[in-house]
């Protein structure tokens, strides 16, 4: 019945052989593109998501540190560190072929992932000073003891990249090898729209957290669809271009449900996240205090990479390359890459754009 | 006798869309000006329609027609994202959205307030547990669990200063 229909185009005259094939291909997809919404709508399937194998290394109330294991042939280990609440760390492990830790690890680095959790009200005093000072120097510290390695590789994405360089700058006897910050905001005046939203002016983030305590999911969500809000009439617009094709379905099934999965803040952490950070920009001028040491970035004299995505909205190019220049490293580079914040480092361009870059300048240090 | 909190919310939610509306208008610089609600969509309809035209005059439907739709409806999602994006980087969007931020905290901490007060009530006549004793036991969870880690510390230290003085003193003896 299904090839029958294919060959149904009609002989219309003067309509040219390929215009008619290509009728037929449309009519095929249009039924395919049936097919699948009429799948995903009566027999919806959870998507299989984090293949990648791991074992959990440390637990510390509701943070884990993963360790996804490779072959060890590119020297030093990496320990990544994501942004804490706001979304799942899944986005880096998504499915077979499109998972950013499957890739490092086949290319033989050892990988170590700090899953914040998801906190709960009893954990709405956490402040950023305590993920700093006491969740990132105990992972780092169980990280090195597993994998028996004299220096570690970091790697900070988004909001982990300004909180394990605040770990690494007051921590120097920590023994790093390379640093990367992949779409890490450093200088926050030029942070973009949620500069503009959270200034001091307009939002009073005190008010905010003694009302409500901790900042709902829903918040976050809201907050972040507010910066495209067109984003979900273009996604839908895309699926159903190209419903026809079953691996596209299946891509976005499992980035849909990470993008509908956010995360409450702790009411304290977004206080001080808020105020030393965006409000202040104490981190790049140098003043910020982390339990009683100094952050000063210039401590970082390891090789450093910093990646900036060419259309990210959560953290723009000119508030990522500020790193690299108050780094004391000798060895210091910044790299622009296509994509945006999530498209960065998930996605198809992902896997060609950066993670060989990633991959590469890690191994040549390693 | 206390305002019921549904209104209160229900007449924030109406003060709140009578109030985007006008600030709307004014970040567009319409404010004090009669209410046109073609100026804003104008442009986009009329390069919308162009558009549309100049595809109609291409010929029959085919596969190039529907392709060349999708490519005309995501540049036109595309001009909307950036007038937005324009639109909610002024200062003016994001005092509107302060304001309306400040107007929901208003109004909801009271009505938290005294749901909290109405569910702990009959939790307690229930024999159950509340939201707030439970989160008071795992937070001393929390803090035991720190306790124990600081604990593990020192015993490190010690340990590790223990191996330092044995490795000298048998340094020492050779």
């Amino acid at each position: 019945m299904k090839d029958h229909l294919f060959t149904m185009t009609p002989e219309v005259p003067g309509l040219p052989p390929e215009m008619r094939e290509r009728m037929q291909e449309e009519l095929r997809r249009n039924f395919l593109r049936m097919k699948h919404f009429s799948e995903m709508v009566m027999t919806p399937k959870e998507p299989e998501v984090g293949p990648t194998p791991r074992e959990e290394i440390y637990r510390k109330n509701k943070s884990r540190l993963w360790r996804y294991a490779s072959r060890r042939t590119a020297g030093a280990p990496l320990l990544f560190v994501p942004n804490l609440g706001i979304s799942r760390p899944y986005i880096f492990d998504l499915m077979p072929g499109g998972s950013f830790i499957e890739y490092m690890t086949r290319q033989g680095f050892d990988f170590y992932l700090v899953d914040w959790g998801v906190f709960g009200p009893e954990d709405n005093g956490l402040t950023v000073e305590d993920a700093v000072t006491k969740i990132l120097p105990r992972m780092a510290k169980k990280a090195l003891e597993s994998s028996g390695a004299s220096e570690m590789s970091v790697l900070g994405y988004c909001m982990g990249a300004p909180l394990s360089a605040c770990f690494l700058a007051t921590h120097p006897e920590f023994p790093l090898k390379n640093y990367i910050d992949m779409a890490g905001p450093f200088d926050f005046a030029h942070v973009g729209l949620f500069g503009t939203w959270l200034d001091p002016r307009f939002f009073d983030v005190d008010r905010y957290v003694d009302t409500l305590g901790s900042i709902p999911a829903d918040m976050v969500k809201l907050g972040f669809k507010l910066l495209k809000p067109t984003m979900d009439l273009s996604t839908n617009l895309n699926l159903w271009w190209n419903l026809w094709n079953p691996e596209y379905v299946s891509g976005f099934n499992a980035l849909n449900k990470w993008a509908n999965e956010y995360l409450p803040f702790p009411g304290e952490f977004f206080r001080h996240w808020v105020k030393d950070f965006y409000q202040g920009n104490k981190l790049i001028k140098g003043e910020l205090v982390m339990a009683g040491r100094t952050v000063r970035l210039e401590t970082i004299s390891c090789p450093v990479l910093a990646v900036g995505a060419k259309e990210d909205n959560i953290a723009p190019p000119n508030c990522v390359k500020p790193l690299v220049q108050v780094v004391s490293s000798r060895d210091r580079e910044y790299v622009e890459l296509p994509g945006g914040h999530i498209s960065l480092i998930a996605g198809r361009g992902a896997s060609v754009h950066c993670w060989p870059k990633v991959a590469g300048w890690l191994a040549s240090r390693s | 006798m206390a305002e019921n909190p549904s209104q209160q919310l229900f007449d924030l939610w109406k003060k709140q869309a009578e109030d985007a509306g006008q600030a709307w208008l004014k970040m567009l610089g319409q404010q004090g000006q009669p209410v046109d609600p073609q100026a804003f969509w104008r442009p986009f309809m009329d390069q919308g329609m162009a558009a549309w035209s100049k595809v109609m005059t291409q010929g029959s439907a085919s596969p190039d027609l529907m392709a060349q739709w999708k490519q005309f409806i995501d540049q036109w999602i595309a001009a909307w994202a950036k007038v937005l994006e324009q639109a909610m980087s002024t200062e003016a969007f994001a005092q509107a959205m302060g304001k309306q931020l400040e107007s929901f905290l208003s109004v909801a901490a009271p009505a938290k307030k005294a749901a909290e007060q109405q569910i702990e009530s009959a939790l307690s006549a229930l024999g159950v547990p509340s939201r707030g004793q439970v989160v008071a036991v795992a937070s001393q969870i929390v803090q035991l669990e720190e306790k124990i880690e600081g604990l593990e510390d020192r015993l490190d230290t010690i340990l590790k200063r223990l191996n330092e003085l044995s490795s000298a003193v048998r340094a020492e003896r050779v």
